[in-house]
């Protein structure tokens, strides 16, 4: 039950892939209490357990952190997968253990993601425009991939022909 | 202290352009920093920022980079780099917009654009055109990054672009720019 310094890039531990959880491991309500923590004393709406030092698959998401934002408050998940996304959307991110730095990335407007609660249960959610962003942002986390490797243009993509 | 020098370079584009612009700045001792290159068509063209080795200026760079890539038919410009200006900066949470202009093509519509942002303190940052369009029907498109200091004066530069439409014949959008940070 602490806050964690969220890791920076080239900590190589953004670059690792993550182990699943049983939620009814006590450490993993640890790593749930600790990402909850951080994200309250952090500026951004979601954190994924790899960027505070927890190689296992869990998320919070808290969309209603931003101005104008409520998608389905806070939300914690473990195991979670993204099931299902439509509607491609080029999208300019950024990521708290990339600081000062943004690119524009290929996105997804909804998306369907399904996880577990921290009590166990399935928990399966439609998500729509920055919350479903948000969730697909954090579950790349869990897979060792940044918004670096999913960078279409540097700058913009008017001018990109199809090939 | 570090130095630093702006490199800019170009030449008819083909496989190997920026290995050896690269290889002649390792070579030199030069650490290659931010970039940016282009093809405009048929001609590649690049920008680089490079901190420079000890007890070298970049007219000792210019000159050694001139003898390397002129007979590879690259033409090579270099200039020092105030040290405020190579400055690493955080990102700043500048209000940014992204301004679209495009329609038939005709002289003018750069300048006028610019001027109209310029007027209203709007500071360009990136900025890409492009004619595309038949032979016969050529259209102007333009895509410009802004910042502004106060988001307050987005209003008054939207209005005066809004009012450069119907004297340039063009369509435009200025929208604030999307980016989040997770």
């Amino acid at each position: 039950m602490a806050i964690r310094p969220i890791l920076l890039y080239p900590h190589q531990g953004l670059k690792s892939k993550t182990a699943a959880v049983v939620f009814s491991d006590p450490a993993v309500q640890t790593v749930v209490q600790d990402l909850l923590d951080t994200l309250a004393a952090s500026p951004g709406v979601a954190l994924a357990a790899p960027q505070i030092g927890h190689p296992v698959q869990v998320i919070v998401v808290d969309v209603s952190r931003k101005k104008g934002e409520t998608g389905h408050g806070l939300t914690v998940l473990l195991n979670p997968i993204i099931l299902a996304v439509e509607g491609r959307k080029i999208l300019r991110e950024g990521c708290l253990s990339v600081p000062d730095y943004t690119g524009n990335v290929l996105r997804h407007q909804q998306a369907i993601v399904e996880g577990l609660a921290p009590d166990g249960r399935v928990i399966t959610m439609s998500t729509s425009g920055f919350e479903a962003l948000a969730f697909q942002h954090e579950v790349d986390h869990l897979n060792g991939t940044l918004f670096l490797d999913r960078i279409q243009s540097l700058s913009t993509d008017l001018f990109r022909r199809k090939p | 202290m570090d130095h630093f020098a702006i490199v800019t370079a170009f030449g008819q584009d083909r496989p190997g352009i920026v290995a050896l612009m690269a290889d002649s700045l390792y070579q030199l001792g030069c650490n290659i920093e931010d970039t940016c290159m282009t093809r405009l068509r048929g001609e590649f063209t690049m920008m680089l920022m490079v901190r420079l080795p000890n007890g070298t200026d970049a007219d000792t760079l210019a000159n050694r980079l001139t003898t390397a890539m002129t007979p590879h038919g690259l033409a090579v410009l270099c200039r020092s780099m105030p040290d405020g200006a190579a400055a690493r900066q955080a990102a700043l949470e500048i209000p940014t917009f992204m301004l679209s202009v495009y329609g038939a093509d005709h002289p003018g519509i750069v300048a006028q654009v610019a001027r109209t942002v310029a007027h209203h303190g709007g500071n360009i940052t990136d900025m890409n055109t492009r004619v595309i369009g038949s032979g016969d029907a050529p259209v102007y498109v333009m895509v410009l990054e802004i910042q502004l200091q106060a988001a307050q004066q987005a209003d008054q530069l939207r209005q005066a672009l809004e009012e450069l439409k119907p004297l340039l014949d063009v369509d435009l959008t200025f929208r604030p720019l999307e980016s989040v940070t997770f």
